[in-house]
C-alpha cells in the first residue's frame, strides 16, 4: 500500500482544478433565477464572467473535478488510468464550502462538477449527486451548477443530478465513432448519446408540464428570423414531445407517485438521426439499434424515455426545474482527422436532435504522449477553433446553415476570412442590400452587422432614413460592411463589387487578427472578434 | 439664457428638468447643468434648484406613462454616467420625447437619441463591470467590497448583489464618491455618504486576507492552460484598472 500524506484543501484544488480546465465550458448563463431570502444566491439568464486567467479564457465558475481517480484510459486526458500522478478526491463538503464562500466574495457565479469515473459510473455519480444535494439543501445555495453526466450511470442517479443542476453536459469528445474507439476505448457515442438524448426529453416534457414550449428558448435574432436550424427543428421537437403525456413527468407533489417507472436499462432511446449523407458515416457505428428494435420501442412507449424525480428529491423547498439552463456539449479538435464541414454538421445536427444550448469546441492541447495523438508541444489549433465558434454563432444567431458555409467540396473554412465575409464574397449576386429597405434576415447576413445592430436599424429606420454616420452610431462595422451596403442607393465609397477586390480588401483587415490568432501564444491576440462583430455576448 | 443647476443625485436632477419645463421660458431659452458650476458664462441667469421628491416623482412617472418604461431606464442610467454634460442631454430627449412617445428610444436618426442611448450603455457597461469583478472580503460577518468606479454605479450593482446575498450583511463602497450600500441580513439595501474617516477605516477591510483569499488565487493560478497563454487577451477583457481591487490580481 503506498502511503502518501494527507494532501490540505489547497493541493487537492490544484491538482483538481488543473485536471479540469481541459473542460471549455465556462457559462453561467441560460437560467434566469431571483434570489430567495434565506438563501444565497441567483441567476442571471446572460451569464456572468468574474475573471479572465492568464489564458485570456474567462473564469465563471469554480471548474473541478470531484476526483482525478479514473478507471478510464482516454489517451487524450491527463487523468487516463494509465498516467502515473498523484490521485485525489474532495469530500461533499470541501467543494460546498469553497462554492459557498467563493460565491459570497462575489469570485464566481456558481459551480462546474466534473469527475473522472471512479470505481464505476454509478459510484461516481452518486457522489456527484451527495455533493450537488448537500450543496442545494443544507448549504442552501440558489446559485449556477453545471454538472457532467457520467455515461453509463443509473437514470435515477442522472435525473437527481438534472433536478439539482441548472445545466447538464455530456462530451461528445468526437465526432465520429471511429475516433472514439481509437482515441477512448471505453466510451462508445451509444453510451455518450443515451443520457443526452433522456436529459432532451425530460427537459423538453417539464417545459410542456410548466407550459412553455418544448423547446429550449433561442435568442431574439432567432426567433425573428423565422427560417434557421431551430426553427426547423422546432416542430421536430414538438411532436416528440406532444407523443407523450407532460402530466406523467411534471413536478411530482407530495406524496405523488410516478406514473410511469423510470427508464428501463435494456431499451434503447431513437436518437433520430438521419442515417444519410455525411452523418450516415459518422454516427451509425455508435449505435447498433436495429430499425426494428427502434421501431418496437417507438410502439410501445412513443418512442420517448424520460427521467423522474426521485423520492428523496420530492421535498417542497427542493422542488426545482429540470436543467433548466439547458444541455451543452463538447468536441475535441484536432486530435483526429475529421473536416471543418464534418464538425460543423454534426454541430448543426446536434442542435436540432438534441436541441443543446451550445456545442463547445476545444482546441487540442497534447498533454500525453502517445502514437495515436499529436506529438508533444504541438500548437493548438487556435485559429480553427476560432473559426468553429464563428460559425456556430453563425447557425445560432445568424440563420445559416452547415451546408451553406462548407461542403464536401470545400470542407475546410478559410484562413485568411471568416465564415461570414467567405460566404458573403461567394454571394456577391445577393449584394448591394439596400439598409432602409431590405429585410431583417438579408440585414443579418451582411458582414460586421449583428443581431443587435440589425434590429436597431429595423426599428429605427421606421422613422427616419438612415445613412452611414447612423449606422456607425447603431455599432456596425464598417470597415467590413461598406463593400455590401447601400444607404438610399449610395455606398460609402465607390468601391466595385468584384469578388477579388473585395476579398483583397477584407483579408488586410482579416489579417491581423488571424495571425493574432495564430501567434495567440506570443501574447498578442484579443479575444475572439466576435465581441466587435457580432455584438453577443460571447459566454451567453 | 437661464441656467437651471442642482447636485447629482437623480432625485435632485429630475426636480431641475421639473422645474426647468415649468418655468416655460422655452427650450431654448434655457440649459441645465450640475453642480458644482466652473466657468459661469456672461449672459447667464444661474437658478439653483434643491432635490424635492415629489416633483421628481411625477417627471419620473410622466417619462414611464407618456413615453417608455425604456426610456425611463435609459434616463436612468444616462443620468449615472460621467458626461458633464448629462443632465441637458437627459432635458433634450425628454423634450424630444415628450413631443414623439413611446417611440422615442428607437429614433437612432436623432442627435438627442444617440446620445442618451450612448450614455446609457456607457453607464450600464460599467455596471455590469461591477458585476463581474467586484470583490467581497470578509471581516467579522460583514463581507466588504471596495469599488472605483467611473459612472455612479453604486446603486444599480448594490440591486443586483442584494438579490444575490438577500441573507448577507454587505457593504458596497464607492472610494472616490464616499458613497456606501449598506445591506443589512433580510432588508432592503440604503445607500448612504461616509466621512473621511469612515472611510479610512473601511479601506483597511480591503487588506483582509483568509483561507479563501488563499484558495481562489491558488485555483486562479491552475486553472489556465498554459499553452494558451495569452496576457493580451487576458488584459483587453479584464482592463488594468478594474484589477485594483481583484483579490486575484493583488
Ligand atoms: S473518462 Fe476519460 S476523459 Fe474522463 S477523466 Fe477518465 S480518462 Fe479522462
Amino acid at each position: 500500500m503506498e502511503i502518501r500524506p494527507e494532501l490540505t484543501l489547497q493541493e487537492k484544488l490544484h491538482i483538481l482544478a488543473d485536471a479540469a480546465k481541459y473542460d471549455v465550458a465556462c457559462t453561467s448563463s441560460g437560467a434566469d433565477r431571483r434570489g430567495r431570502e434565506g438563501y444565497l444566491g441567483n441567476s442571471v439568464a446572460a451569464g456572468i464572467c468574474h475573471s479572465f486567467a492568464a489564458d485570456g479564457r474567462c473564469i465563471s465558475l469554480l471548474k473541478i473535478l470531484l476526483t482525478n481517480h479514473c478507471i478510464y484510459d482516454c489517451k487524450y486526458c491527463l487523468n487516463r488510468a494509465s498516467n502515473d500522478t498523484l490521485r485525489t478526491a474532495f469530500t461533499p463538503r470541501e467543494v460546498c464550502e469553497l462554492t459557498v464562500e467563493f460565491y459570497k466574495r462575489n469570485y464566481i457565479e456558481g459551480l462546474f462538477l466534473s469527475s473522472g469515473v471512479w470505481k464505476n459510473p454509478a459510484y461516481t455519480m452518486e457522489r456527484i449527486c451527495e455533493t450537488l444535494y448537500l450543496l442545494r439543501s443544507e448549504y442552501r445555495f440558489n446559485g449556477y451548477i453545471h454538472v457532467k453526466a457520467i455515461p453509463g450511470a443509473p437514470d435515477e442517479l442522472l435525473a437527481a443530478a438534472g433536478y439539482l443542476a441548472d445545466r447538464m453536459s455530456v462530451n461528445l469528445e468526437l465526432p465520429t465513432g471511429e475516433s472514439l474507439r481509437k482515441l477512448a476505448p471505453n466510451k462508445t457515442h451509444k453510451a455518450i448519446l443515451r443520457p443526452m438524448r433522456m436529459v432532451s426529453d425530460t427537459i423538453a416534457e417539464h417545459r410542456l408540464a410548466i407550459g412553455k414550449s418544448a423547446q429550449m428558448e433561442r435568442s431574439g435574432s432567432t426567433r425573428r428570423l423565422g427560417g434557421g436550424i431551430f426553427s426547423e427543428a422546432g416542430r421536430q421537437i414538438e411532436e416528440r414531445a406532444a407523443r407523450s403525456r407532460p402530466d406523467d413527468v411534471g413536478l411530482l407533489r407530495e406524496g405523488q407517485t410516478p406514473a410511469r417507472g423510470v427508464f428501463s436499462g435494456e431499451s434503447r432511446p431513437d436518437d433520430g438521426f438521419p442515417r444519410t449523407g455525411i452523418l450516415k458515416k459518422t454516427w451509425t457505428e455508435g449505435h447498433e439499434s436495429s430499425d426494428s428494435a427502434r421501431r418496437g420501442l417507438r410502439s410501445q412507449d412513443g418512442g420517448r424515455e424520460s427521467f423522474v424525480l426521485p423520492a428523496e428529491l420530492r421535498r417542497r423547498d427542493l422542488q426545482r426545474p429540470f436543467v433548466p439552463a439547458g444541455q451543452s456539449t463538447q468536441m475535441i479538435i484536432g486530435a483526429t482527422p475529421e473536416t471543418d464541414y464534418h464538425l460543423l454538421k454534426t454541430t448543426q445536427h446536434l442542435y436540432q436532435t438534441y436541441d443543446l444550448k451550445r456545442v463547445f469546441f476545444s482546441a487540442y492541447v497534447p498533454l500525453n504522449e502517445d502514437s495515436a495523438l499529436p506529438a508533444l508541444g504541438t500548437p493548438p489549433p487556435l485559429l480553427r477553433e476560432h473559426r468553429l465558434y464563428q460559425a456556430d454563432w453563425l447557425l445560432r444567431f445568424y440563420g445559416f446553415h452547415a451546408d451553406e458555409l462548407l461542403s464536401e467540396e470545400r470542407p475546410d473554412f478559410n484562413e485568411l476570412l471568416d465564415p461570414k465575409c467567405d460566404w458573403a464574397l461567394r454571394h456577391l449576386e445577393l449584394f448591394p442590400v439596400e439598409i432602409n429597405t431590405a429585410d431583417y434576415g438579408m440585414i443579418l447576413r451582411v458582414p460586421g452587422i449583428g443581431p443587435k445592430s440589425a434590429l436597431r436599424i429595423i426599428q429605427s429606420r421606421r422613422h427616419g432614413k438612415l445613412d452611414f454616420p447612423h449606422l456607425k452610431k447603431m455599432g456596425v462595422v464598417l470597415k467590413r460592411a461598406h463593400y455590401f451596403i447601400t444607404c438610399s442607393g449610395r455606398m460609402m465609397y465607390a468601391t466595385p463589387i468584384e469578388e477579388r477586390y473585395i476579398a483583397r480588401q477584407l483579408i488586410g483587415t482579416n489579417e491581423k487578427e488571424n495571425w493574432q490568432i495564430r501567434h495567440r501564444n506570443e501574447g498578442v491576440f484579443r479575444q475572439m472578434s466576435l465581441f466587435e462583430d457580432f455584438q453577443m455576448n460571447f459566454y451567453g | 439664457m437661464t441656467v437651471f443647476t442642482c447636485e447629482d443625485t437623480f432625485e435632485a436632477m429630475m426636480t431641475c428638468v421639473y422645474d426647468a419645463w415649468a418655468s416655460r421660458l422655452g427650450h431654448d431659452n434655457l440649459r441645465l447643468q450640475l453642480e458644482p458650476v466652473w466657468q459661469q458664462g456672461l449672459f447667464c441667469d444661474y437658478v439653483h434648484v434643491d432635490a424635492d421628491f415629489a416633483k421628481a416623482a411625477k417627471v419620473v412617472r410622466a417619462i414611464q406613462r407618456k413615453i417608455s418604461y425604456e426610456a425611463y431606464r435609459q434616463v436612468f442610467l444616462a443620468t449615472m454616467s460621467f458626461e458633464p454634460d448629462r443632465l441637458d442631454a437627459v432635458y433634450r430627449f425628454l423634450v424630444l420625447g415628450f413631443a414623439s412617445g413611446r417611440k422615442l428610444t428607437q429614433m437612432l436618426s436623432r442627435p438627442e437619441v444617440v446620445w442618451i442611448f450612448e450614455l446609457s450603455r456607457k453607464a450600464n457597461t460599467e455596471a455590469n463591470y461591477f458585476r463581474e469583478f467586484t470583490r467581497f472580503s470578509q471581516v467579522g460577518s460583514v463581507y466588504v467590497a471596495h469599488i472605483e468606479p467611473k459612472c455612479n454605479v453604486t446603486a444599480i450593482s448594490a440591486a443586483h448583489f442584494a438579490d444575490r446575498m438577500p441573507s448577507e450583511y454587505w457593504m458596497l463602497i464607492d472610494d472616490n464618491r464616499r458613497l456606501a450600500a449598506v445591506h443589512p441580513k433580510n432588508q432592503a439595501f440604503y445607500m448612504t455618504r461616509l466621512t473621511q474617516e469612515e472611510l479610512e477605516q473601511l479601506r483597511r477591510t480591503e487588506e483582509e486576507e483568509d483561507l479563501y483569499t488563499d484558495l481562489w488565487r491558488e485555483f486562479f493560478e491552475s486553472i489556465a492552460i498554459e499553452a494558451r497563454r495569452n496576457s493580451q487577451c487576458q488584459r483587453s477583457n479584464m482592463p488594468i484598472w478594474y484589477r485594483k481591487h481583484a483579490t486575484e490580481f493583488r
